[in-house]
């Protein structure tokens, strides 16, 4: 009867089993319908561009438990997450290249020099995106396609604005809204919600969108207080512009509300804050969308919001049980 | 609903704990499809796979070793002072050893002393202890009832648990004459049992309960004779219900309310949660009062004993017995026959590990205690304490191993702290060097039930985090005193 083989070590001894791996696999599980959809649509572009940037992280990271020589975070399917949701906010026909190069300085910049997972402040796939739109800004506002589903021609590079800067150039110039990209005869409102418009490779359908994160919700992944709060403030904003339905259902608005603001790490972990930082996130992406310089508002709006976390998880603490107390 | 429960003269207290508890809980139970009628604590909480089935259908079984070794420290507060010496002749039931507070220890077996010296203990590491060799006598006492005993005043009762050795044997072994001595202006209106068991793998008080439950309803009802209350309330969770069928006829057969001094006694039935059992936890689930921080729960009109203790105050009033043996679960799938299983206090582990046939494949951890709250034994060879509620031998797959990563927010052990502290942040100014501006965060609060570390997804041993912090600011006040 040995007794060296005997670990030691202060309970609990037993743990629930979810590990942050099978949360990770979970969430990039769930990006796959909108994934699938868009290469529906868009063709085979969107999964080289998603590969190439999943690459990108990957070496990024790679590099940097490397060289800080802390345990590789490489397969917990972390940095697979942030190159599949950086893929999702690229034009569909940008160069393969250039993800690459973006998912690489935004690991490096916005994960790697805070200390790797779980330290970072801002979310990783959207400042790779704000970098990439500040480096190749013509290839990120003009790179769209048309959609048409599989067999379509859906090769030609269609260079026009989005919805939303054509709406965006609607509610500035009061003109009647001309929408472009949209199969003809289709219900405008119904294509946004299922997709069949140009876009971002992962925020055009808001059906698949929805569906994944159907998925989140059924696993206790994420909850609806952020969303919604998302939601909620981007609604109040709804009438300044000059479509309110389709502002609700287009650009990233309902990608960033569900997988982009709930990112744990970068949100405040309480029910107050965590509404309150969702009803920042919507009311400042309606500001940018009708009155800021740039017709996409949700990626600007999470990373601003992200600088107020430590903040709100200060001002929203959780009450304690104990201050209840009822001495007689 | 539970507010026609509340006890007259508490009106005032409870209603500001309750109303707000039963309006957030009755939300709850619509959003979570709850059954309705559940009674637990209002917030936090956690159900992890419960094992009972390994032990669940065994009943107790006497197991009696051929040495024992007693430790002298096995309750809160002082060490009690050996009264024996080697070689010397012992009869069961014989004090061998005495606090300076008069809690005693008494042998648990009758025989020879082997020796008096330091040896394994399984929370101080070493102590000492006296060892004991089976001799057994021709006259072993036998502890019979003793006429008259229900007419025994409040004062006699209690000098008899406390020269019986009484602690709390649910597993904090508090001295139970302590709690039960009141401080004069003390307004207790009711008495709780703890029959909650919520600690995964153990079934000791479950079977307690089942097997002999009048003699839990009879201690319960000597408890409030003590402390002179005349409303009980037994508190089980709902996966225990043949114990509280059992409990319930118990009091119907025993007449508790038309004894001589008449007690109100009722099986309330909790949701199956972990940590149920914990005091503060009890209190608020049964009568949604909240005990204050830092405070008691006679503070809010109240006194909790486990249902063990309930069984053992009987046995030392009722038959002069006093604790010199306790049941225990020895579970877990790495030992080859779980059972239940009464044993003298001091009877070694291995000794157990032996009786139930030995290890069964690869036992990684043996803990004294549940799963949540249990401690890892490094030597198998330290003995059973009046606290030791259940022996598991966990296997690989049993257990968790891993090692932990960095903290990734998703706020799990804010939602399931029973006590709404912050377990995360906790942790994180721990590992930056920080302990001393963690009070914020409520770490002072914390009783390390383990919630917060059973469910983080890096494994972050949070309530080990939690410690640390403490013992800081311990030995801060040290160092300013």
């Amino acid at each position: 009867m040995s007794t060296d083989s005997l670990h030691l070590s202060y309970g609990p001894h037993i743990r629930r089993g979810r590990t942050t791996a099978e949360i990770m696999w979970l969430v990039n599980i769930s990006l796959m319908p909108a994934l699938i959809w868009a290469w529906i649509v868009f063709g085979w572009q969107v999964v080289a561009i998603t590969l190439s940037s999943i690459l990108g992280c990957m070496v990024a990271e790679h590099l940097a438990c490397r060289l800080t020589k802390i345990p590789s975070t490489i397969r917990d399917g972390s940095v697979v997450c942030t190159g599949i949701l950086l893929a999702f906010t690229l034009p569909p026909a940008l160069p393969l290249w250039m993800p690459f190069v973006g998912a690489l300085l935004g690991v490096l910049l916005a994960k790697s020099v805070f200390g790797g997972l779980g330290y970072n402040i801002f979310n990783i796939a959207l400042i790779a995106r704000a970098i990439m739109m500040a480096t190749f800004p013509v290839e990120m506002t003009t790179r769209w396609l048309a959609p048409g589903l599989i067999g379509a021609s859906q090769v030609d590079a269609f260079t026009g604005a989005t919805p939303l800067a054509v709406m965006k150039a609607a509610t500035q110039s009061g003109e009647a809204l001309q929408l472009t990209g949209v199969p003809g005869d289709m219900n405008p409102w119904l294509s946004f919600f299922l997709g069949l418009q140009s876009g971002s490779i992962g925020e055009v359908s808001v059906l698949f969108v929805v569906l994944g994160a159907a998925f989140l919700l059924w696993h206790r992944i994420i909850k609806l207080y952020i969303p919604l709060s998302v939601l909620a403030g981007a609604a109040l904003m709804a009438p300044y512009s000059d479509a309110p339905l389709l502002y609700m259902l287009s650009g990233g608005l309902w990608l960033g509300a569900f997988f982009m603001a709930t990112d744990y790490v970068t949100s405040p972990s309480t029910p107050r804050g965590q509404i309150v930082f969702g009803l920042g996130i919507g009311l400042l992406t309606g500001i940018i969308r009708n009155w800021g310089g740039y017709p996409e508002g949700i990626c600007y709006a999470i990373l601003l919001m992200n600088l107020l976390v430590p903040a709100l998880e200060e001002w929203f603490r959780p009450r304690r049980v104990a201050d209840r107390g009822t001495p007689s | 609903m539970r507010r026609k429960r509340l006890p007259p003269g508490q009106k005032g207290a409870d209603a500001r704990g309750i109303t707000s508890c039963a309006a957030t809980g009755q939300v709850m139970s619509v959003l979570l499809w709850l059954k309705p009628g559940e009674r637990t604590f209002a917030r936090g909480g956690i159900h992890p796979a419960e094992h009972k089935e390994l032990t669940a259908t065994c009943a107790i079984e006497s197991f009696v070793p051929s040495s024992v070794t007693v430790p002298v420290s096995q309750s809160l507060g002082p060490a009690a002072k050996p009264l024996v010496e080697k070689k010397d002749l012992v009869k069961r039931g014989d004090v061998i050893a005495e606090a300076p507070d008069g809690l005693r220890i008494h042998a648990p077996i009758s025989g020879i002393v082997k020796n008096v010296q330091r040896e394994p203990h399984p929370v101080l590491v070493h102590d000492t202890a006296i060892t004991i060799l089976a001799k057994p006598t021709d006259d072993e006492p036998e502890f019979p009832e003793q006429p008259g005993w229900m007419e025994l005043s409040r004062e006699v009762m209690l000098e008899k648990i406390k020269h019986g050795g009484l602690v709390g044997l649910g597993g904090a072994a508090f001295p139970t004459y302590r709690k039960l001595t009141l401080p004069p202006d003390a307004k207790i209106d009711t008495l709780l049992i703890n029959g909650s068991e919520c600690e995964p793998y153990l079934t000791c008080d479950y079977r307690l309960m089942l097997e002999d439950a009048e003699k839990v309803v009879l201690g319960a009802w000597t408890i409030a004779r003590m402390i002179g209350v005349n409303r009980c309330l037994i508190g089980v969770e709902d996966n225990k219900q043949p114990a509280v069928e059992a409990l319930r006829a118990a009091i119907e057969r025993l007449g508790i309310e038309s004894l001589p001094f008449p007690v109100a006694m009722e099986v309330v039935l909790t949701e199956t949660k972990y940590p149920q059992g914990a005091e503060r936890q009890l209190i608020e689930a049964l009568t949604g009062r909240v005990v204050p921080r830092r405070g008691l729960p006679l503070q809010v009109g109240i006194v909790v004993q486990n249902v063990a203790t309930a069984y053992a105050c009987l046995e030392a009033i009722r038959n002069d017995k006093p604790v010199i043996d306790r049941v225990v679960t020895v579970s877990g799938l790495g030992i080859a026959q779980p059972k239940n299983l009464r044993v003298p206090i001091g009877t070694s582990i291995a000794a157990l590990l032996e009786h139930c046939g030995g290890f069964n494949g690869e036992v990684v951890k043996v803990l004294a205690g549940g799963p949540m709250m249990g401690r890892a034994l490094a030597d198998l060879n330290v003995p059973v304490v009046k606290g030791t509620s259940g022996l598991l031998f966990l296997t690989r797959s049993e257990t968790n191993l891993d090692r932990y990563g960095a903290c990734i927010g998703c706020g799990e052990c804010l939602d399931v702290c029973p006590l709404g502290l912050e377990p995360n942040k906790v942790s994180q100014y721990v590992e930056w060097g920080r302990p001393l501006e963690t009070e914020v965060y409520g770490v002072l609060d914390c009783f390390e039930c383990g919630c917060c570390s059973y469910v983080c997804p890096s494994n972050r041993p949070l309530v080990q985090f939690m410690q640390v912090a403490k013992t800081a600011y311990r030995n801060q006040a040290r160092s300013r005193q």
